[in-house]
């Protein structure tokens, strides 16, 4: 097995099939992402401000076109705050005007209050533009792992070290 | 080679541990191994995930919105790579371990081999030969043999059995290494003069000590 490493062409070709692995991964992501038009089309729920609809840990699924109707109200949206990469997954109750210039507030259903104090300083209301996509379907739970990842990067590595170990020792 | 054991409950290490041999017999005798397959594998490969590299990077650089429409086109080519990576392996590869040509006679020759099956440790393998000179028919031997002639009980890898397998079953490489020819191939020595030369040379070369009329077969 690891006498393969001697020959060149086998030590590219088993370089080769866990390269491919990752990049068809990270391709299969990025066509997702270029047709629902979202950055991002899968996240994952990080607090409570949701619930009952949504608990931390969910996985929702995006969708950035607006094909039959304009986003409306009642919608649930994600958006980053201006300058934060932290995104935010609340309800539109107030929109006002209509096209790509309407302003869109919106509130978490646990939340008391609405999001005015969250959005960036001098930004009263969200334009479209801002929003990264609506939600359209969700999996409970699956999320958890992301949120463990995040808390504990360390976590990453392992798991990266230990998937490339398994695809080049092996060359079935 | 010897070094390395190959575990005997894994048919798959076992037909790699097989394939890797090939090469490094036939190269021994001198045959030129043509490595365009391979090539044009690795360079497909590397080609996707070069485009998959880059679309990383102008994302990670210039952000989703501005590159959206590049990205699109790099997912489109990345997948017909794919595809073609899959149907160059599939239909052309089609399990292709070695392609070389012989060193006298200058005889084109290809070797696939298959992933033996679930229920009986056989390996695999059909050759394919084509004289030099252009009007050649291409002729296709299949071969079954079991992985117990080669390997021994803790898994080690015994050259001479393997080498003797494939003198005796391939005139072409059986030209190349007379003295591995097993002479009870008779219908092969028979069938074909060239080889019947070389191995009664090779065979009056030595003093007749090694000739073997049944074969040393190991009970497993």
């Amino acid at each position: 097995m690891l006498s393969a490493l001697g020959n060149p062409r086998q030590a590219a070709a088993q370089v080769l099939n866990f390269a491919l692995v990752l990049s068809t991964a990270f391709m299969m992501w990025k066509g997702l992402s270029v047709v629902a038009d979202s950055p991002s089309p899968i996240v994952v729920v990080l607090s409570g401000s949701m619930e009952p609809a949504f608990q931390r840990g969910d996985l929702l699924f995006l969708w950035n076109r607006n094909l039959l109707q304009e986003t409306a109200v009642g919608e649930v949206v994600v958006y980053n705050v201006k300058e934060k990469d932290i995104p935010i997954v609340h309800r539109v109750v107030r929109k006002f005007g209509t096209g790509d210039e309407a302003k869109l507030l919106t509130k978490g259903d646990n939340n008391q209050a609405d999001d005015t104090e969250l959005y960036a300083r001098g930004q009263d209301f969200l334009e479209r533009k801002d929003i990264i996509g609506s939600v359209v379907a969700y999996m409970p739970f699956v999320g958890y792992v992301t949120i463990m990842l995040s808390e504990h990067p360390w976590l990453k590595t392992v798991m990266l070290g230990i998937m490339g170990l398994f695809a080049i020792l092996q060359r079935e | 080679m010897a070094a390395n054991k190959v575990s005997l409950a894994n048919l798959a290490d076992l037909k790699n541990a097989s394939d890797d041999a090939i090469a490094n017999y036939l190269n021994s005798l001198s045959f030129q191994q043509s490595h365009t397959m391979t090539d044009v594998r690795l360079a497909i490969g590397y080609g996707a995930f070069v485009i998959a590299a880059a679309a990383g990077g102008w994302d990670y650089y210039y952000g989703f919105e501005n590159t959206k429409l590049y990205t699109a086109v790099a997912v489109a080519v990345y997948s017909l790579l794919q595809g073609a990576l899959a149907f160059w392996i599939s239909f052309v590869e089609q399990g292709t371990v070695y392609q070389g040509q012989a060193p006298n006679s200058g005889q084109k020759i290809s070797i696939a081999s298959f992933n033996a099956k679930k229920t009986e440790p056989l390996y695999r393998l059909k050759v394919t030969t084509q004289p030099a000179a252009s009007e050649g028919k291409p002729e296709t031997i299949e071969l079954e043999r079991s992985f117990t002639e080669w390997f021994d009980e803790s898994g080690l890898f015994v050259a001479a059995p393997f080498q003797r397998f494939l003198a005796s079953s391939i005139p072409v490489v059986g030209r190349a290494d007379p003295k591995r020819v097993k002479s009870e191939s008779r219908d092969l020595l028979e069938g074909d003069s060239d080889l019947l030369d070389a191995v009664m040379s090779a065979e009056a070369e030595t003093t007749g000590t090694d000739k073997k009329s049944g074969g040393k077969k190991r009970k497993v």
